[in-house]
């Protein structure tokens, strides 16, 4: 900033940037109305006693959040949502990369696994759901058909309080589309000089794919990291299809731990206030990302 | 269903067939159908089944007939966003002028500003004979005394059956003096897992209607009179929830809550999988229109000591605070819920029992309406009991921990004792939540 204002800005370059600025103001304009605006407005009115009306609105401090802390099913919806999100993280960013190296492959009819794989994210998230709910049936869903005629007695799937968070995450690996397309281009985009490099060295497919495409691949990994653990706490849809939380409260996360506050209990002060907590996991957790980044993540212009 | 349009001469040929002299003042806008001016427009938010509205559009151009300033729109909800749209309009100032009112919300709604009070409304009226209505569906709607909403509908739960297993079986049906203990035996009877049948559908509800036909018999009762606190940790209820427990997960003869999933709507019953299971009036149509058996229905099982216990619960509509026509959503309601507008739109079409007396005789000879149908009428009268929670703010989060526990026994999840000491205990705090409120 110091070194732009040190240098005279010449009127073309001015002129360009109000040029800039007037494209962007649109969207900048749709940012602070539709996003940032509520975001904070979220948290003045977390400060509230807000049930339907905003008329008589009570500053009750931090009485929301103190009414969250001492509620036990609020932990329990925080540690659902750790283990989905971690799980479909770890195994859903390992499946799409698998996928990716699998797609990234010179076979025929390779275009056609390519439009399969990525199907399911363009079809309706309730209809996935609700064929996910006839595939994890007990009795008559085809997953414990088959696991049946290899002598496995399947479990019950979303309707177990052992087995709805696993569901779930298996679920959601078939939903890997967008990082996979992500991760595939990001592959794509490894130079061919580098395998040849490595192979001149000796090195095998295992080392090639340890040395040089998960580095190259790395600042895309963390990309597709950041976008899955912020889309993961947002899994409504199968939630509301197809757990409603349950069993129990096995499959209660935050997000529909505030929906229930906000639409069913007309809580919507301790609604706004999950709403803030949860966008402080989300930052907290990508700042750790980052700050971990550092030590994995290979910029290819730092060298 | 009929699918002839509810003309005007028709509403006045059937008012004066089934109501009496007071009921037909109640008519008395009718008589003098004002001229046609410009139309204001009456909104209406509600949930109501695809089978059934063009029963509801046929309503609504009669009464847009009759009344020419009048335009009645309709937004439909699913039955299950229906509770969660409603707030999301108020919150957003967006409300219809009329809304569906579920019971259990009735109290909610009322403390959130999200209906107003129609008491005076009402009460004032002296074409509107509120008095006719059932007063176990009107009390869903008295909050501090005062009407609210007002119903249209309200049933009981009752004992259905599948008449082609108990004749398979060579069994006799059930009997008015069947006891939960003789149900329990011949459930037991008609199961054989091997050919994928059970006595019992596994239903197993603890909400508003069927927590009376559940426990009720054992003398067991969920909340206390005020609902101020639950009164589930008693030898009763649990008595009464071992019972079903044992016959679902030891014995064998209910379908447990993984076992149901594999039906539609969860029903075995319905199916034809299972030879009984509970039934509300409203859930008739759908039986008459899916099941591909005979069935009846029978009075709810007795207790060991003879006494006969059964909840009952129903459906209403309020008018909304934003609506800057209340005066035309009472000229709506007087008539949609008369004597003659509940028989055209619940009566005649059987989509259930409704909340005036003198419309159940047309209920009974609806095609929808079972055989014995007359039991589900001995039961509003007799020993029905609408079923808590609907008159606490905490209504909503009790009904949910309830609805919970009660997926958690079917699913063989928990136990009995589990399952009374968290609903007691999660209850009692959402109930001293709203103490002071």
């Amino acid at each position: 900033m110091i070194r732009r204002f040190s240098k005279p800005i010449s009127p073309s370059a001015k002129r360009e940037e109000r040029i800039f600025y007037l494209f962007i103001l649109p969207w900048l304009i749709g940012l602070v109305v539709f996003s940032v605006g509520p975001v904070f407005g979220m948290l003045g009115l977390s400060f509230t006693d807000w049930r339907i009306s905003l008329d008589d609105l009570q500053f009750i401090g931090l009485d929301n959040y103190s009414k969250l802390f001492a509620d036990p099913i609020f932990w329990t919806s925080v540690g659902n949502t750790l283990y989905i999100v971690v799980g479909r993280v770890v195994f859903g960013v390992s499946f799409a990369l698998l996928l990716a190296v699998l797609l990234n492959q010179r076979v025929p009819g390779i275009a056609f696994f390519r439009a399969v794989y990525y199907l399911p994210t363009v079809t309706a998230g309730v209809a996935v759901a609700l064929v996910w709910i006839w595939i994890f049936n007990p009795r008559l869903g085809i997953l414990n058909y088959t696991l049946k005629q290899i002598g496995i007695q399947g479990p019950d799937w979303i309707f177990s309080k052992t087995w709805v968070k696993p569901s779930l995450i298996i679920m959601s690996m078939f939903s890997v589309g967008p990082i996979m397309i992500i991760l595939l281009a990001g592959l794509q985009g490894v130079p061919k000089e580098l395998y040849e490099s490595a192979e001149i060295d000796g090195a095998g497919r295992w080392a090639k794919f340890r040395n040089v495409t998960l580095p190259m691949l790395s600042p895309v990994l963390f990309f597709v990291i950041i976008i899955s653990v912020v889309s993961s706490f947002q899994n409504f849809t199968e939630i509301r299809v197809m757990t409603e939380g349950g069993p129990g409260e096995s499959s209660n996360v935050l997000i529909w731990y505030l929906w229930e506050n906000a639409f069913i209990f007309l809580q919507l002060g301790i609604a706004a206030a999950v709403a803030w907590i949860m966008f402080v996991i989300l930052m907290v957790l990508t700042g750790i990302q980052f700050r971990v980044g550092r030590r994995w993540v290979y910029y290819e212009v730092d060298s | 269903m009929s699918t002839k349009k509810l003309s005007r001469r028709d509403f006045l040929k059937l008012t004066a067939a089934t109501s009496t002299g007071a009921a037909l003042a109640g008519l008395g806008p009718l008589s003098s159908i004002a001229a046609a001016q410009d139309q204001v427009e009456l909104t209406f938010g509600r949930h109501w089944e695809a089978a059934f509205r063009p029963r509801q559009a046929e309503y609504d151009e009669g009464f847009m007939e009759r009344h020419p300033d009048i335009k009645v729109s309709i937004t439909y909800n699913t039955w299950a966003d229906h509770n969660n749209v409603v707030p999301a309009w108020a919150a957003a100032g967006t409300l219809p002028d009329v809304i569906y009112v579920h019971g259990s919300r009735a109290t909610p709604w009322a403390h959130e500003g999200i209906i107003i009070d129609i008491h005076d409304i009402v009460t004032s009226d002296e074409e509107f004979n509120v008095d006719g209505m059932w007063e176990e569906s009107v009390r869903l709607y008295r909050v501090d005394g005062r009407i609210h909403a007002l119903p249209y509908d309200h049933g009981p739960i009752i004992l259905g059956y599948n008449k082609d297993m108990f004749d398979a079986a060579g069994m006799d049906y059930p009997s008015e003096d069947w006891t939960m203990e003789d149900m329990a035996a011949a459930a037991i009877e008609l199961t054989d897992l091997d050919a994928g049948v059970w006595g019992w559908d596994g239903g197993l509800d603890l909400g508003n209607g069927g927590g009376g036909f559940f426990t009720g018999a054992w003398g067991g009762v969920h909340m206390n009179e005020d609902e101020t606190a639950m009164t589930m940790d008693t030898p009763e209820v649990r008595a009464a929830l071992n019972h079903w427990y044992k016959l679902i997960h030891e014995d064998g003869a209910g379908a447990s809550g993984t076992e149901r999933e594999a039906f539609p709507n969860s029903q075995p019953f319905r199916a034809g999988v299972a030879a009984m299971g509970h039934i509300a009036t409203w859930s008739t149509p759908s039986m008459r229109a899916l099941a591909n058996f005979e069935w009846d229905v029978a009075p709810t099982p007795m207790g060991a000591d003879g006494s006969r216990y059964t909840g009952a619960f129903g459906s209403g509509y309020g008018i909304t605070p934003t609506s800057d026509k209340p005066d035309v959503a009472w000229r709506y309601l007087r008539e949609y819920l008369s004597l003659e507008g509940m028989i055209f739109m619940w009566s005649l079409s059987g989509r259930g029992s409704p909340a005036r007396p003198e419309g159940l005789e047309a209920w009974l000879n609806s095609d929808p309406a079972p055989p014995s149908g007359r039991y589900f009428l001995e039961a509003m009268f007799d020993y029905a009991v609408t079923g808590p929670p609907f008159q606490s703010l905490a209504a909503a989060q009790v009904s949910t921990i309830l609805s919970r526990e009660a997926d958690l026994l079917r699913l063989g999840e928990t136990s009995v004792d589990e399952a009374i000491a968290t609903i007691t205990e999660e209850g009692n705090a959402a109930l001293d939540e709203v103490a002071d409120m």
